[in-house]
């Protein structure tokens, strides 16, 4: 058997652990920059007229007039919390895939011993003593299924957050619930060419042949289609694949028109993203740069453009992909707009020990770099660009990211505890 | 460019040979007395995935020993039995209180047990 275990309104639910006065009231979160709506709870999501994903600009009065409070994100707390989650499933089982920041897989197989009404129930109670946190609990055969036995945990009150699916009647009956839609890894598309052939729910699917779903749907389809039988075509993976891209495309605080301050926020952003690469042991072969306008003004002139430097030779030193970025910056840097956001993006990302050097260059100098370790180190115990590359320049506040309402990072900063008694 | 000739033994100028104390008067007496330095996570029992920090403002709670600015220690993996401290939530609020033996009887959320004080005396 396999659990899958998600947070209920991870960002709002995060913040609330430490503010009771809003318990049982709508929290919303604001993406970065305080743009639109990324999360809501329960509480939010019932007033209807909130809708999701919109800018915050437009909706505040609405937000205002129905109490409803909002954060800006904190993704340090979010981040901080979700260890702590992931730390305690681990003590469930010896094989935990974390899926997302507020979702994970734990593969149950050799507790076949076990009663898994109680072994769900005690995952949801101890995430929620230990945390705060009130989680969903499904448990079922493969995953696809473990997906849907979440969603039913959710969504029908009587099962209050804790589905087993553990007879082939019940996957039967879960299949005849739950619309095709509903189904993980089945996206809009295939939704409407399965509605099409009349296919509305997930029993539907599973009675169509096997070969038209080959067909239609390929070897992708295949799997989805024999995991809601039961069969387990998901592999299990404990340890996540290095991501193939990294990137950061956040909007500035307020629009620039000037080159430095753009060239600032570039270096700013490969510093952050190289710190991740770095991470994950992998090099980068290309850094790709994009500037915007803001798409959403009427009043300012359009422009966007976007760039792609191929590294001679793949690397993670934050100080030869700055100075590359930057090339590409000047290249589609035109003056005379106001600029909304800058984007860096590595690709083409290899191992570390892969990377092969070229005539002109030693690769062992790249790799060699004892210095990047040091930045990093430093950086983690000092704060994030205590030592960083000049080009960052000191002007970080002009142009960052506003979070006017972020919450106090109360996990990970002494100075932001949370406070009582006032 | 640089050329490397080849054919020919380079002499690295590290020396690879094994690691030898260059010690050689008496050995410390306290070598089979070793032990790990004191670690306080260890020794207040640090729950680390259900530990948190919570600083108080105010002398409210002075009557427990709990003054302005101590940071309270909080494991909510505990169960909070009789006469323990906690932080609670009571109409919306934090509060300090002991547990009572009747705990049924009181109208309080429990957030977390108390299980150290850290007070600054400087």
């Amino acid at each position: 058997m396999i659990a899958m275990v998600d947070c209920n309104s991870f960002y709002a639910s995060c913040e609330q652990v430490f503010r009771p006065d809003l318990w049982g009231k709508p929290v919303v979160v604001l993406s970065n920059n305080d743009g639109c709506i990324i999360a809501a709870n329960k509480e939010a999501k019932q007033l209807a007229h909130i809708p999701m994903f919109e800018a915050v600009y437009k909706i505040k009065h609405i937000l205002i007039k129905n109490k409803v409070t909002f954060f800006s994100s904190n993704y340090t707390l979010y981040g901080e919390m979700s260890q702590r989650v992931m730390n305690i499933l681990e003590t469930f089982s010896p094989s935990v895939e974390v899926y997302s920041i507020d979702e994970a897989f734990l593969d149950a197989k050799g507790l076949s011993h076990i009663d898994m009404y109680a072994y769900g129930f005690e995952i949801k109670e101890r995430i929620y003593k230990y945390t705060g946190l009130p989680v969903g609990v499904g448990i079922a055969p493969t995953k696809v299924l473990a997906k849907l036995a979440n969603r039913m945990a959710k969504k029908i009150p009587k099962y209050n957050h804790v589905y087993i699916m553990d007879t082939d009647a019940k996957r039967i009956e879960a299949l005849q619930w739950a619309a095709i839609g509903d189904i993980w890894g089945i996206g809009k598309k295939h939704v409407q060419r399965l509605q099409a052939i009349g296919v509305f729910k997930a029993i539907d699917f599973v009675n169509l042949p096997l070969a038209w779903v080959r067909k239609e749907m390929t070897v992708v389809g295949e799997r989805l289609w024999k995991e809601l039988r039961g069969e387990s075509c998901l592999e299990f993976m404990a340890v996540p694949n290095p991501k193939k891209a990294i990137g950061t495309a956040k909007s500035f605080g307020k629009k620039l028109p000037d080159l430095g301050r753009i060239e600032e926020a570039c270096a700013y952003y490969i510093t952050e993203v190289a710190e991740v690469l770095r991470a994950q042991k992998s090099c980068a072969t290309y850094v790709h740069v994009a500037v915007y306008t803001n798409y959403h003004s009427t009043i300012d002139k359009q422009y966007r453009n976007r760039m792609t430097v191929t590294m001679p030779i793949p690397t993670n030193d934050t100080f030869a992909l700055i100075a590359q970025a930057r090339k590409a910056l000047h290249c589609i840097y035109k003056p005379g707009y106001r600029y909304k956001k800058v984007a860096v993006n590595l690709t083409g990302l290899i191992p570390e020990h892969y990377v092969q050097g070229n005539l002109f260059e030693k690769r062992s100098k790249i790799l060699d770099s004892n210095l990047m370790h040091t930045l990093d180190v430093l950086n983690r115990k000092f704060g994030k660009t205590t030592v960083s590359s000049a080009m960052i320049g000191t002007r970080v506040e002009e142009w960052e990211l506003i979070k006017r309402e972020r919450s106090p990072r109360y996990t990970t900063q002494w100075r932001e505890l949370l406070e009582v008694g006032l | 460019m640089e050329i490397e000739v080849s054919g020919q033994i380079k002499v690295s100028n590290d020396r690879h040979q094994a690691e030898v104390s260059k010690q050689t008067g008496f050995p410390s007496a306290a070598t089979h007395y070793m032990e790990a330095t004191v670690d306080l996570n260890e020794e207040l029992s640090i729950h680390k995935d259900a530990t948190f920090y919570v600083r108080v403002k105010g002398d409210a709670w002075k009557d427990f020993s709990i003054l302005n600015k101590d940071v309270l220690i909080i494991d909510r993996s505990l169960q909070a039995n009789f006469d323990d401290l906690a932080l609670v939530v009571q109409d919306g609020g934090f509060k300090i209180l002991r547990i009572p033996f009747d705990k049924e009887q009181e109208t309080f959320v429990l957030w977390g047990v108390i299980t150290y004080v850290i007070h600054a005396v400087r």
